[in-house]
């Protein structure tokens, strides 16, 4: 069953007195349910417009997406907001954690908001912290932890209502080696217990050697494809090639953007 | 670009946050334009408009709680603006701008708010004030109208005024800025917000202090004022600030065990930002409170004095129209009928009429017990207790019975409780010595030169002295009390001329003069009083308001990130508006509550109860709080959205 769809899907930013531009053109994609996607392009490819995309925080200028069977740009604002809420799960590279919240509550906050009852968002939170190694740290704040135990929070939060899709948007970006491969170790472990699907836009072919599948798009257009055998160490040597191939400048935006 | 266009392009960019500041800037020089602009008319400055000399003090009163105010507000806004802006300070500094530079920006742009600030205060006060005198001139009772006049001294008093108090606070600020180092300044906006907590101690101390305060103001009275006023007041502003910066965390921590209430939907955030939200702007809502609760408790005092004076009138003059005369049929002073004639004739009716005839004595010394005797010069009357019950039955005052052969001595004022004594004087030439056998609290007819010391006597008593005295030397009172008697003040002038001058003393028509004295006092009082209400309100919403906006960044920064993990529209509004509702209507609500003691102890005070005006105050407050709410909270959401949607 194919969780995500995407047919034709093009974007042009247009306004009055400036030449349109094509940020997004034709791009197909099927992501199957319990799938691992990467998505990878030099900077200005249209990664950023895809992944806004597919968020539904942005609407396409021509195509149809589709997400387990619904239609986004159908949807009236409030019910998109719904649907987000429910579907989607987010993991961004700055973490957009609340920092009036503790980790717990900014973990739990999407049943909480679905208005979900205590008893049982405590059960699920208990699994979800254990698997993520998250335990110990629930009770503080956010500027009480550090960068990878914020993302790792930030993935219990994407996924702890059971979204159809979770979309994660450079989270590596922020992070130090060693919390990088943690982080990315989490959502492996994820994917590959709780069957979540994941779709990832990252420029870090280390962390990209994670996926199962990675899709490169170049111009906004759609580029090549590659899938990951049985070893990681040889698919990270298949994405550099492909990113040679690609060209492009893939260091002309600083890692840490923030 | 100059430096002066930068400048002017930062007043520009920070606008928003700006404009509660100069809107309230504009209203405090506007009212003291307005002020100044009647206390140097050319009207009021020759004592050509008599009437002005009553509120004239007020007026110079009100003028430096305006000059005080202000100066207390700019100096609050100045630093909060500085402190908000101390990332960009930093970004300037970074690209090499001096600390000169820096405060010479400051002050810049401050002198140039504050000349907007004059300019427009100084035009829009010229533009009302003609109306601020048309208001005057009804409530002054004056025949002519007042004239529009803008005179230069008020113009320059106000302008040359303002811009010195300006000058001075940014001047002061700036000289502050510059002393941290850049990365702090840098960083400054960044800060965590840090953990909410508080002591164990100074939530004891709040709960102690509001408890006492509230307790001490429950009881107090007229007694007990002088020795309550001052350890209410002390106990009040501690337990107030320490009630926000932590009892409310205490509270919050409260809700957020509960996880029921914790845990539904947008509650969650609404609480957890609020315990920051109260955190950081709890000296704002301290002083706002304490200022709602002045103004409240202000306008509150104005009319229960105003009750109590008329209550005190009413007490003093049971009758509209009294007067006494020498003799039992004499009408030296105002015939009864003539009187009757032309109380009929300008349309009033008679409630009730009563004439009491008494036994006058003369040069009369009391003495109490083994105390020195107080030696009067002048007369008090003697009546008989049927009299005194019959006049006292109409007054709702306590009826008397005095001993036999003893008289008991009713007087308005008592300073001790004393028992028994002596009075002695003469009766009709006659030296005379009565006992008397209690004292009493109370007032049964108006109060003449001949009456303030009122004797009643048991009746027996009474006919036997009254025997003793010929008809033309006893002593009458007229007492007339008129429907609709407020009104009556022309009909009483009319009455007074046809008594001759030298028995003028003998009358009291004044009453209905006498409330319309209090009447205009009152309401000079509260139109004048208004104002500096309102500017207290307008500043203390705007604080406020410029609080709320520092924070517009952050919270769009936060918004932005719900958003995209799928809150919809409807529950930012709904968090929205419960945050920004419960920073407005927090302090109103604990201003009211202090002002409602306060009430009560006034109330204690003049022992009179006068809850329905005091609801009405409150209401009109809360009411304008809402306003200021609604267009405060829109305004918020507007920016919110573009911001979160960007």
């Amino acid at each position: 069953m194919s969780v995500l769809k995407a047919q034709g899907l093009g974007k042009i930013y247009s306004s009055k007195g400036n030449v349109a531009y094509k940020a997004l053109e034709d791009i197909e994609m099927q992501v199957e349910a319990g799938e691992f996607v990467g998505v990878m392009g030099p900077s200005g490819s249209g990664k950023t417009t895809l992944l806004n995309l597919l968020s539904t925080i942005d609407r396409p200028t021509s195509g149809a997406l589709e997400i387990n069977g619904i239609n986004p740009s159908k949807l009236s604002d409030q019910k998109l907001a719904l649907f987000r809420r429910r579907e989607l799960g987010f993991v961004f590279q700055d973490f957009n954690l609340l920092d009036t919240l503790s980790i717990k509550e900014n973990i739990i906050l999407p049943l909480v908001l679905d208005g979900i009852a205590p008893k049982q968002i405590e059960l699920k939170l208990n699994s979800l912290a254990e698997l993520l190694q998250i335990k110990p740290i629930l009770d503080k704040r956010t500027y009480e932890v550090s960068g990878g135990q914020k993302q790792r929070a930030a993935i219990a939060r994407a996924i702890i209502h059971q979204p159809s899709l979770v979309l994660a948007d450079e989270l590596t970006g922020n992070l130090d080696s060693k919390s990088a491969k943690d982080v990315m170790d989490s959502l492996k472990d994820l994917n590959e217990r709780f069957k979540a699907t994941v779709l990832m836009v990252t420029h870090d072919p280390f962390s990209a050697s994670y996926c199962q599948r990675i899709v490169f798009i170049k111009d906004g257009k759609f580029f090549s494809e590659i899938r990951r055998g049985s070893n990681r160490q040889a698919f990270f040597q298949q994405i550099l090639d492909a990113l040679s191939v690609l060209g492009g400048n893939f260091d002309d935006v600083p890692f840490a953007r923030a | 670009m100059t430096f002066r266009s930068l400048a002017l392009s930062n007043i520009r960019g920070n606008w928003r946050s700006y404009s509660a500041f100069f809107l309230s800037s504009v209203f405090s020089v506007m009212i003291f334009y307005i002020y100044a602009a009647f206390l140097y008319h050319p009207g009021v400055e020759s004592g050509h408009i008599m009437a002005a000399s009553k509120i004239r003090m007020g007026m110079v009163f009100c003028e430096y709680i305006i000059v005080i105010f202000s100066f207390l507000f700019v100096l609050y806004s100045n630093s909060a603006f500085l402190k908000t802006r101390q990332q960009e300070f930093g970004l300037f500094s970074l690209f090499g701008m001096t600390k000169t530079q820096l405060r010479k920006l400051v002050i810049y742009e401050n002198a140039a708010i504050a000349i907007m600030a004059i300019v427009v205060g100084i035009g829009l006060g010229m533009l009302f004030s003609k109306l601020f005198f048309m208001a005057l001139t009804v409530l002054l009772n004056v025949e002519e109208s007042i004239p529009f006049a803008a005179p230069l001294k008020a113009i320059g008093l106000t302008a040359g005024g303002f811009f010195v108090l300006f000058m001075v606070i940014s001047v002061g600020t700036a000289l502050r800025i510059g002393r941290t180092e850049i990365v702090d300044l840098l960083k400054a906006a960044r800060k965590p917000k840090g953990q909410l907590v508080f002591s164990r101690w100074l939530v004891a101390v709040a709960v102690f202090c509001l408890l006492a305060a509230y307790g001490m103001a429950f009881i107090m009275n007229s007694e007990t004022f002088l020795v309550l006023t001052l350890p209410i007041l002390i106990t009040v502003i501690i337990g107030t600030y320490f009630l926000f910066t932590q009892l409310s965390i205490l509270l919050l921590r409260f809700i957020q065990k509960r996880s029921a209430l914790y845990y539904k939907r947008t509650n969650m955030i609404v609480f957890a930002q609020l315990g920051y939200k109260i955190r950081d702007n709890a000296r704002i809502l301290f002083i706002v409170s304490i200022l709602s609760a002045v103004i409240m408790t202000a306008l509150g005092t104005v009319y229960i004095l105003q009750v109590g004076s008329k209550q005190n009138l009413l007490y003093g003059s049971p009758y509209t129209l009294a007067y006494s005369e020498k003799g039992l049929g004499t009408h030296d002073v105002i015939d009864p009928a003539e009187l009757k004639r032309i109380v009929a004739e300008d349309g009033f009716t008679i409630a009730h009429e009563s004439i009491t005839a008494g036994v006058l004595i003369h040069n009369y010394a009391i003495q109490w017990g083994k105390e020195e005797s107080w030696q009067s010069k002048s007369d008090a009357l003697i009546i008989s207790a049927t009299d005194y019950n019959r006049l006292a039955a109409f007054n709702d005052q306590p009826s008397l019975h005095p001993e036999n052969g003893k008289v008991t001595l009713v007087t308005q004022f008592i300073g001790k409780e004393k028992k028994s004594g002596v009075v002695s004087g003469t009766v009709n030439g006659k030296q005379t010595e009565i006992q008397v056998g209690g004292l009493l609290e109370a007032n049964v007819m108006n109060w003449l030169d001949s009456n303030s010391y009122t004797l009643v006597m048991d009746d027996f008593s009474y006919m036997e002295l009254r025997a003793s005295v010929p008809e033309d030397q006893l002593f009458t009172m007229y007492g007339y009390e008129l429907r609709n008697w407020e009104d009556s003040s022309e009909t009483a002038a009319k009455l007074s001329k046809l008594v001759p001058e030298e028995l003028q003393g003998q009358t009291d028509f004044r009453r209905s003069d006498r409330l319309k004295d209090i009447n205009e006092m009152v309401s000079l009082t509260l139109f004048i009083g208004m104002f500096i209400s309102l500017l207290f309100f307008i500043a203390s919403g705007s604080m406020i308001y410029f609080k709320l906006f520092t924070e517009l960044q952050d919270d769009q920064a936060q918004f932005r990130a719900l958003t995209r993990i799928g809150m919809t529209r409807g529950e930012i509004r709904r968090i929205v508006v419960t945050q920004v509702g419960i920073v407005f209507f927090v302090p109103v609500v604990v201003g009211i509550a202090h002002a409602l003691f306060a009430m009560k102890a006034l109330d204690n005070m003049m022992q009179s109860s006068n809850w329905i005006y005091s609801f009405i105050v409150i209401g009109i407050y809360i009411a304008m709080q809402t306003i200021y709410f609604l267009v405060a909270c829109s305004s918020y959401m507007k920016s919110m959205l573009r911001g979160a949607s960007a």
